[in-house]
């Protein structure tokens, strides 16, 4: 296997930078300089900006630059403005959202207020970033593909951190900003609410997490098998079937009885990737508002596998043996 | 034959295979056989038959409720009763080889069409991850029953009691590069796949763009593209990473780790510069 | 670049690499299984860790025995008050038993003024005598807990004046006002949670107060009023408490995909229940009602060891699960020094509410 496999560029032609086809009417100009970075031509274009800013752009780059910047300094403020102290522990601080008693109130500052002021100003980042998305595609004279998936991301973002802490009444609810912090938070949604991986609409973002990732390993392997037979052009070959794609094709049509084309792998890329977020929101979305406990909910449901009791050697839970609260 | 695409009788020539000469090589339907495609029909066909049995003595047809356990621990690294996990071993056999044999024929196809490995070799990470699971961990930990149970609830409850096996699973850092890697592959196959599609698919009256739209699109974007061939590399470097930083986070916790994970992190905690 | 810097940079990162190896654990280890096969459910153990474990839980040598013959010690001392019913050499017995146990380096000097024996003027003898009565509380009506195997001064002390382990009221923020003010009491690396950034005080709520730990409501619709995410995240601070302070994982007591289910947890779940109804009765009937004791001596008696003996909030240092089991499943292994110590048994008068066990 001495041949040429396709995985690093061996030999790059540097030429001058393209400043990019002509913007619509509606758009200034671009920004920023050229320039080549030749360890990024081993794996793809060597090629660097330029970049086209505009005003979304710049404002939501200021408002996730604002966010930032908020929740650093609750951050350093958190270890007594301790450099050392913030550097160390940097994973396990947050920026904590209001404790419960405050519900969908305006909470001090300094007890989640900054949790809100820093979360408006990420919000509002990143529904720039995606008007932004659109505006440039629309200027190109392209579809607006990439802003619907980017916006199935923002909707799982809105519904860990807006839209069930409202269904919920409280803003306690919402995901704390921090390494740590944010997976602490997971696994207690998943215990307080009776383990997410009974909840089918979890299971099914899982399937298509999974399954998005091994859809791009397959498709990414085979445009790189196709390496020589240019099968990386993948506009041209999708309006006329090349020999690369036909290659392709047949590769999965021989291997599993079914192929995608070269235009349709992209169908099933783009639904995938953005079923994974659509599916894991609306499983968020009703844990705790409509469903309590899912791992009761699946017995309901007749999905809970049972073990043999006597495995456990199981005791009754002593307060059915003393009267009282459950404390 | 109605199976065949109006361009496939000029791929269908023989050579190519590896094993089995000219003995193997022919189609049924859309599918090219091969040796390996024997084998690949042997080993399903015996462990599907095995599920079955199983399903068929564990008091249950509900497909989320059946559970094919592993063996007790006691059975350490030996042959276990057929209904105290043997079964479990039979089919994890079956798996093995039928995943196996399914890479070489995916490598002896690449050969047939003139297409280099990357198919075999990345479909050999996933197959990695489920060996990591079934035998390389329960190798290192010394008993078959270390394998995870094949049942579609029942193996989300041996996920989660694993998980606190090490109090915070989150906290294993190889998980956490893991699940970085699967998040950002989905963020990439995203963007990929709907730049493709938005460069076919303009609005009502534009025509079909270029990959030079492709390119400006994303330059005017984000100041980057990485370009037509970058992205299939990129993307494939990502995906596999997520399924071998996920076998990496399961090897290690319990051969290379035996307490909770937020503990691993006190030797960055206790490093000598914060002194 | 120049090559000496890449080179440089290379090697770094090689020992960055390698060093980065020793953090870890190596096979072989140790499992033990908990529930049905497969389940996952099973405890798993560094062998290499064993010996140390055994060498921490060595139980001192047991003093011999004394018949309980002769006079009673009430009868023959003065201001005998909980061991008045021991013979005198059985009671001479206790106070040697008592001294290796608590203060092997002060002596009898650590609660006595060696001028009057029977004088209560070191504090320290008025918190011993609280803590036999104690022991003799745990012993006696929590054996839900303890079972027979009981505990003895040295279950805690293990030759130390103070217990190594042991908390302080830490639910407030170090400090009273800032950005970061309200942060929930938690997101700092914590020891107490095993290093966790869960809340780093959940003693005070669960162990002191008694605050709700089941955070899973029982019904599978949406109840009145019920815990939200940040309760389940103290309840998992608590829980990973008691899991590093016994050496063990969450599978010990729970099957973790429900861990509301009792038909699905070991029987040590229950166990574990009563402790933690045992430690709020010690903390707030045997170890808060001490509190001016310490207030008066904040850094202990005149023999020493001088160590604060209040938290920061003013309040005494309390119990919680590490305090007997120091990190081992059961306190010193399973051994009962109880047994071959029965005269802990004989306190009768224990001065305090019967527990609540709900």
């Amino acid at each position: 296997m001495a041949e040429y496999q396709n995985i690093f560029t061996r030999i790059q032609v540097v030429g001058p930078p393209y400043p990019g086809v002509p913007l619509g009417r509606e758009s200034v100009t671009r920004q920023g300089r050229t320039g080549h970075w030749h360890l990024l031509g081993r794996l793809g274009d060597a090629q660097v900006g330029p970049i086209y800013l505009g005003m979304t752009g710049l404002l939501s780059v200021i408002c996730g630059f604002i966010a930032f910047e908020i929740i650093g300094l609750v951050m350093l403020d958190s270890v007594n403005w301790d450099l050392r102290q913030f550097v160390r522990q940097l994973f396990w601080l947050a920026l904590e959202p209001p404790p419960p008693k405050y519900g969908l109130r305006f909470p001090p500052l300094n007890e989640g207020g900054w949790w809100i002021v820093a979360g408006f100003f990420l919000s509002l980042s990143v529904v720039l970033w995606w008007v932004r998305t659109y505006r440039r595609a629309r200027a190109l004279g392209m579809g607006t593909h990439v802003a619907w998936a980017f916006a199935a991301a923002l909707w799982l973002y809105f519904v860990c951190g807006f839209f069930r802490p409202l269904l919920m009444g409280s803003w306690s609810e919402a995901v704390p900003f921090g390494i740590f912090p944010h997976l602490d938070w997971t696994a207690a949604l998943s215990i307080r609410y009776g383990n997410l991986f009974y909840n089918p609409f979890h299971a099914l973002s899982i399937v298509f997490l999974y399954g998005a990732t091994l859809l791009f390993a397959m498709h990414g392997a085979t445009i790189l098998a196709l390496g020589r037979f240019g099968g990386e052009r993948e506009i041209e070959l999708a309006i006329d079937r090349g020999t690369a794609a036909e290659r392709g094709g047949l590769f999965w049509r021989w291997c599993m009885g079914f192929n995608a084309s070269f235009e349709s792998i992209h169908r099933w890329a783009w639904w995938f990737a953005v079923l994974c977020p659509l599916t894991g929101g609306i499983g968020i979305l009703l844990t705790g508002t409509v469903v309590d406990n899912w791992h009761q909910w699946a017995m309901q449901h007749a999905f809970a596998p049972s073990y043999p009791p006597e495995a456990f050697q199981a005791l009754p839970d002593p307060l059915t043996l003393a009267p009282g609260g459950a404390r | 034959m109605s199976s065949m695409l109006s361009f496939e009788p000029k791929y269908r020539v023989r050579g190519g295979t590896l094993v089995g000469g000219d003995l193997f090589d022919f189609w049924i339907g859309p599918f090219w056989v091969g040796f390996f495609g024997i084998t690949t029909a042997f080993f399903t066909f015996f462990g599907t038959a095995l599920i079955l049995y199983g399903a068929a003595i564990g008091g249950t047809w509900n497909p989320w409720l059946i559970n094919i356990a592993p063996p007790d621990l006691k059975y350490g690294l030996g042959l276990a009763p057929i209904r105290e996990g043997g079964l479990w071993q039979a089919i994890t056999v079956c798996a093995i080889g039928a995943f196996v044999s399914w890479i070489f024929r995916q490598a002896e196809i690449a050969r047939k069409l003139g297409m280099g490995y990357h198919i075999p070799v990345a479909y050999s990470v996933a197959v990695f991850a489920y060996i990591s699971l079934v035998v390389i961990r329960p190798v290192l930990m010394g008993a078959w029953g270390h394998g995870f149970p094949y049942g579609i609830f029942s193996h989300l409850d041996w996920v989660s009691n694993v998980g606190y096996q090490y109090l915070h699973f989150h906290y294993n850092p190889a998980h956490m590069i893991a699940v970085t890697f699967f998040f950002t592959t989905v963020l990439a196959l995203s963007l990929h796949g709907a730049l493709v599609l938005s460069a076919l698919n303009p609005p009502r009256g534009e025509t079909v763009k270029t990959s030079e739209h492709e390119n400006s699109f994303f330059r005017d974007f984000i100041g980057y593209s990485i370009g037509t061939l970058g992205i299939h590399r990129l993307g494939l470097f990502v995906a596999l990473n997520a399924g071998l930083w996920s076998a990496i986070c399961i090897i290690i916790s319990g051969p290379f780790w035996t307490r909770g994970w937020p503990e691993w992190w006190g030797w960055w905690l206790n490093l000598p510069i914060w002194r | 670049m120049s090559y000496a810097v890449k080179a440089a940079g290379a090697a770094a990162a090689l020992v960055a690499s390698v060093a980065l190896l020793f953090t870890f654990e190596r096979p072989p280890v140790d499992s033990v299984q908990v529930g049905y096969r497969g389940l996952g459910m099973e405890q798993v153990v560094n062998p290499r860790t064993i010996p140390a474990t055994l060498a921490r839980n060595e139980v001192p040598e047991v003093i011999a025995q004394v018949p309980a013959v002769g006079p009673k010690a009430g009868q023959v001392y003065r201001n005998i008050q909980v061991l008045g019913d021991l013979s005198v050499g059985e009671f001479a017995r206790t106070m040697a038993a008592i001294t290796t146990w608590v203060s092997p380096e002060q002596g009898c000097n650590y609660c006595h003024n060696p001028n009057n024996m029977a004088s209560d003027e070191v504090y320290t003898k008025v918190v011993a005598r609280r803590m036999l009565q104690m022991t003799a509380r745990i012993n006696k009506e929590w054996q839900s807990h303890v079972q027979q195997t009981g505990v003895t001064c040295y279950t805690c002390h293990r030759g130390n004046a103070v217990p190594t382990y042991s908390w302080y009221n830490n639910d407030r923020p170090p400090r009273a006002a800032g950005l970061a003010a309200g942060q929930a009491g938690q997101n700092l690396a914590a020891p107490s949670v095993g290093l966790a950034s869960l809340p780093y005080d959940p003693f005070t709520p669960y162990l002191e107060q008694d605050a709700l730990v089941r955070v899973q409501t029982p019904a599978p619709r949406v109840a009145p009023v019920k815990p939200g995410i940040k309760d389940a995240e103290w309840t998992y601070g608590l829980m990973m408490h008691m899991s590093t302070s016994l050496g063990v994982n969450c599978t010990y007591c729970h099957n973790s995909r429900a861990w509301y289910s009792w038909e699905e947890s070991p029987p040590t779940r229950t166990n574990a229940w009563h402790g933690i109804r045992m430690v709020r009765d010690l903390n707030n009937n045997y170890i808060t009602p001490l509190q001016p004791e310490w207030a008066a001596n904040p850094y202990g008696p005149p023999t020493g060891p001088v160590q604060p003996r209040l938290g920061p909030h003013g309040d005494p240092l309390k119990v919680n699960c590490g305090t007997c089991h120091q990190g081992a499943y059961k306190p010193l292994l399973g051994v009962s020094m109880l047994r071959d110590y029965p005269e802990l048994n004989a306190i009768t008068r224990l001065d305090a509410p019967p527990p609540i066990r709900q």
